[in-house]
């Protein structure tokens, strides 16, 4: 690694105009974070016309880039307050953040989670400064045979998500991959539950089933469940996490952080994984796994700290071999081309001052965002004290704006008013919205993969256990289904242990 | 009611924008030298996502025809079948300039080839301002098959597998030829667009693929990909090393052009403001930096010419496919 490139990398970040820029993207990135719908590709894309006027091209791009990570705080913002998660990444946050809120631990919440998108995203940035090209190396060993593997291996993690029966869950879940068939199949072009009409060819987009099934199915299950109750306000208890929520926290910060490195790397459907593999993991490491669900701490911090991390290095593709990971990483490459460069494995040698300038304003920009965050924590709790009669409408508002937004599609609201029913009588029947929504994301990604699999396999299955990856992928699958169905049956055979899921489900209801 | 949200949602990101930045100017700028055109703003559905070519190409277009005849030209992604969600858009908007498009030559000749009959979008419902750009497909190996000209392909043993950048692309259409033409065995691997095809192509997931010049250029030039051959009537200026298809004797020539159109029968002197606008775009040094910059041979040929060569491409795509006895739409 060439130091004096990384150092003098600092030297441009810390130019006062370029600082300035680096400001003003995590703070429009944060606030577009916070309002669903205009994500930050969109943002991106219309703010574009700043990489030409900018002076200095770097300053322009790492603008842009504080867009895409400054999206990421604000977007736990309103999965915590108002159970409404912006993008597919943040679904798993809602259940113990939303959670958190209601016990009037709202702040505690989004303090652990400004922490653990800190420590996430530079975890992530010293990983990318270090090992990029290594890592980059790494993920293209992912075939479509090992984004099949990975993505049933999520489809089954789903199932552990929240707090309610596995078999409800997976009964969401296998909805969910229903409706992810709706569309045109990417393969054939043939239409799958379309009704002939045009809106439905490309498919549902993910955001607005989300925001139908937790946004409006909330607000329309709040409607009924206070009708006619005095309004008492959430009980505000503290603004900040207290050094015991820090220190049960911590180590799911660094697990999450970890987990959204290595996995925030892969194209397509990294990040989503990244976060639902954190959940996972800290409520199988968990001492008492029944808390999940209802309040634990660590299944914000350690999906919060994935998704950061994730998110940054999702940049790793970009600038070390050209490939955009996501939506908002082509607006960035659309932006480098705006400045006369293309990215790709030649950036690192040709632009040192480009490459290293934006990797490092990211350290800077990460400790701004905390910086943002301490004080906005205390000021968006104070949405909770707002009486819900008024809150309502204004969520209702926003969800339905946001939804437009997206396609532009009057069509769109109409669907999301649809998924809000669903998920208002999901809700009084006890099922949980998360699995549906995470299946339907990872949905798409198994099919395509396992069908792109069995062309590139010639229609020969065993390539999935022969691949050193998706082989390893399935034998993990494997030993996570076993490892209950074991512990079932040395538990039968042991009398004194009742289970205890009634009580805990009853006690999830809350 | 349409209109006024999206236009509510845009100004008020642009004002965010603003806000945040009061340096920045804004492009929606003033000095209008064509009297009544446009009266107010008008949008521009593109039929794809924001970051991809035919995206940029609109805001380009879009930059231009608002510094030349004032006013704004918000471009509103409409993704969707193909480009076809936009299509309708526009063919069913009001015929007087208020909604225009740069639309892509693929939608009208190739994807047909690939839905059922209904879902077929028919130039005859637009009409043709101007022509805009060509975007070249490419046939490139990976490292690992050792492929270094598509001659190799016959010493191939077993399919040979390419990846594509979709069904009913060009980029499909491109590669299913050239293999059906040389009578390899091969089997297609579409993609959901350009960068996961070039991402499995990189990790020798695939054995080629068709993919557009300015995804693939970046890692022909560090040595990571290897060219065999272009598929445009002459070779392409970014790649003057690498043949085209007919060089080497296959009848295969697919080439993906935009152009702008709107709604049938909007007025005479609307096309021709849109016409000259643009015309006066095309000379800008930044347009055609933007061009270089994005591997984009400039197409600016009249509208009627377009539409001549739209029709000719569709007819001479659909004979190449029932002589070759390929099926786009059964992804092999």
């Amino acid at each position: 690694m060439d130091w004096t490139a990384f150092l003098d990398g600092f030297g441009v970040v810390t130019q006062p105009t370029n600082l300035l820029y680096c400001l003003i993207g995590v703070l429009i990135g944060m606030l577009i974070g916070v309002l669903p719908g205009l994500g930050p590709a969109a943002t991106m894309a219309i703010l574009l016309p700043i990489a030409y006027n900018a002076n200095d091209p770097v300053s322009a791009i790492i603008m842009l880039a504080g867009i895409y990570y400054g999206a990421q705080y604000g977007g736990t913002i309103t999965s915590v307050l108002l159970r409404i998660p912006g993008e597919a990444s943040s679904v798993v946050t809602v259940f113990d953040g939303f959670a958190l809120a209601k016990q009037g631990k709202a702040g505690t919440a989004l303090g652990i989670a400004a922490i653990g998108s800190f420590v996430g995203a530079t975890v992530s940035i010293i990983g990318l400064t270090l090992l990029g090209p290594i890592v980059a190396g790494y993920a293209l060993d992912f075939g479509p045979p090992e984004y099949a593997a990975l993505a049933l291996l999520g489809v089954l993690l789903v199932a552990t998500v929240g707090s309610g029966h596995t078999v409800k869950a997976l009964a969401a879940a296998a909805v969910g991959l229903l409706l992810a068939t709706v569309g045109s199949d990417s393969f054939t072009s043939a239409n799958r539950f379309t009704f002939d009409t045009l809106q439905l060819q490309g498919g549902i987009d993910f955001v607005v089933v989300a925001m139908g099934l937790f946004g409006v199915g909330e607000i329309l299950y709040n409607l009924e469940e206070r009708h006619g109750k005095p309004h008492v306000p959430a009980a505000i208890a503290n603004i900040w996490p207290s050094r015991k929520d820090l220190k049960q926290a911590g180590p799911a910060i660094g697990r999450g952080s970890v987990i959204g490195f290595l996995l925030g790397v892969l194209p397509g459907g990294g990040a989503v994984m990244a976060s639902l593999a954190a959940y996972a993991t800290e409520k199988r490491v968990a001492k008492d796994p029944s808390r999940f669900g209802r309040g634990a701490i660590e299944g914000v911090a350690g999906p919060e700290s994935a998704n950061n991390a994730a998110a940054t290095s999702s940049f790793i593709p970009l600038l070390t071999i050209g490939i955009p990971a996501n939506a908002s990483m082509a607006m960035l490459y659309a932006a480098l081309l705006v400045v006369g460069v293309t990215p790709g494995p030649q950036l690192i040698d040709e632009r040192p001052d480009l490459f290293w300038g934006v990797i490092n304003s990211m350290y800077i920009g990460n400790l701004i965002l905390l910086i943002l965050s301490i004080p906005l924590v205390g000021i968006f709790v104070k949405i909770l004290r707002v009486r819900p009669a008024i809150l309502a409408p204004i969520t209702a508002l926003i969800t339905i704006l946001g939804v437009y937004t997206i396609n532009n599609s009057v069509f769109d609201i109409f669907v999301m008013i649809g998924f809000g029913i669903l998920g208002y009588l999901m809700k009084k029947t006890g099922f949980e919205p998360g699995p549906l929504v995470l299946a339907f994301v990872l949905g798409s990604l198994m099919e395509s993969s396992f069908r792109r699999s069995m062309l590139i396999f010639d229609g020969d299955p065993t390539g999935f256990v022969t691949r050193p990856i998706s082989g390893t992928i399935l034998a993990f699958i494997l030993l996570v289904i076993a490892l209950p169905l074991v512990k079932l049956a040395l538990r039968r055979r042991d009398p004194d242990t009742t289970p205890t899921d009634k009580i805990d489900q009853e006690a999830g209801m809350r | 009611m349409r209109n006024n949200l999206s236009l509510a949602a845009v100004t008020a990101a642009a004002a965010l924008a603003l806000a945040a930045c009061g340096g920045v100017q804004n492009t929606a700028g003033s000095g209008s030298d064509s009297g009544e055109y446009p009266s107010g703003a008008v949008e521009m559905p593109v039929g794809a996502s924001a970051g991809g070519s035919s995206d940029l190409i609109s805001r380009e277009i879009s930059r231009g025809l608002s510094d030349e005849l004032g006013g704004s030209f918000p471009v509103i992604n409409r993704e969707g079948a193909n480009g076809a969600l936009a299509a309708a858009e526009v063919a069913k908007a009001e015929p007087d300039g208020s909604t225009i498009s740069v639309q892509n030559a693929s939608l009208f000749a190739i994807t047909p080839l690939a839905v059922g009959a209904d879902e077929v979008t028919s130039i005859d419902d637009f009409e043709v301002v101007q022509g805009v750009s060509r975007d070249d497909y490419v046939l490139v190996a990976s490292e690992g098959s050792g492929f270094t000209s598509v001659d190799d392909f016959a010493n191939a043993d077993g399919k040979i597998t390419y990846g594509t950048t979709g069904v009913g692309t060009g980029a499909q259409l491109a590669c299913a030829l050239t293999f059906n033409a040389g009578d390899t065995p091969s089997e297609a691997i579409p993609f959901d667009g350009g960068a996961p095809a070039l991402t499995a192509l990189l990790g020798d997931q695939v054995d080629t693929a068709c993919l557009q010049v300015g995804e693939a250029i970046e890692n022909i030039e560090s040595g990571k990909i290897v060219p065999l051959s272009v598929f445009g009537p002459e070779r392409v200026a970014f790649l003057p090393d690498v043949p085209t298809a007919q060089e080497q004797g296959l009848d295969v020539e697919v080439s993906q052009y935009r152009f702008m159109t709107v709604p049938k029968g909007t007025p005479q002197d609307v096309k021709d403001a849109i016409a000259d606008a643009m015309q006066a775009t095309f000379e800008t040094e930044a347009y055609k930096t933007f061009n270089t910059n994005n591997n984009l041979t400039p197409m600016e040929i009249p509208g009627d010419e377009v539409v001549e060569q739209l029709k000719a491409d569709t007819e001479r795509y659909a004979d190449l496919v029932a002589e070759y006895g390929i099926d786009l739409g059964s992804a092999s």
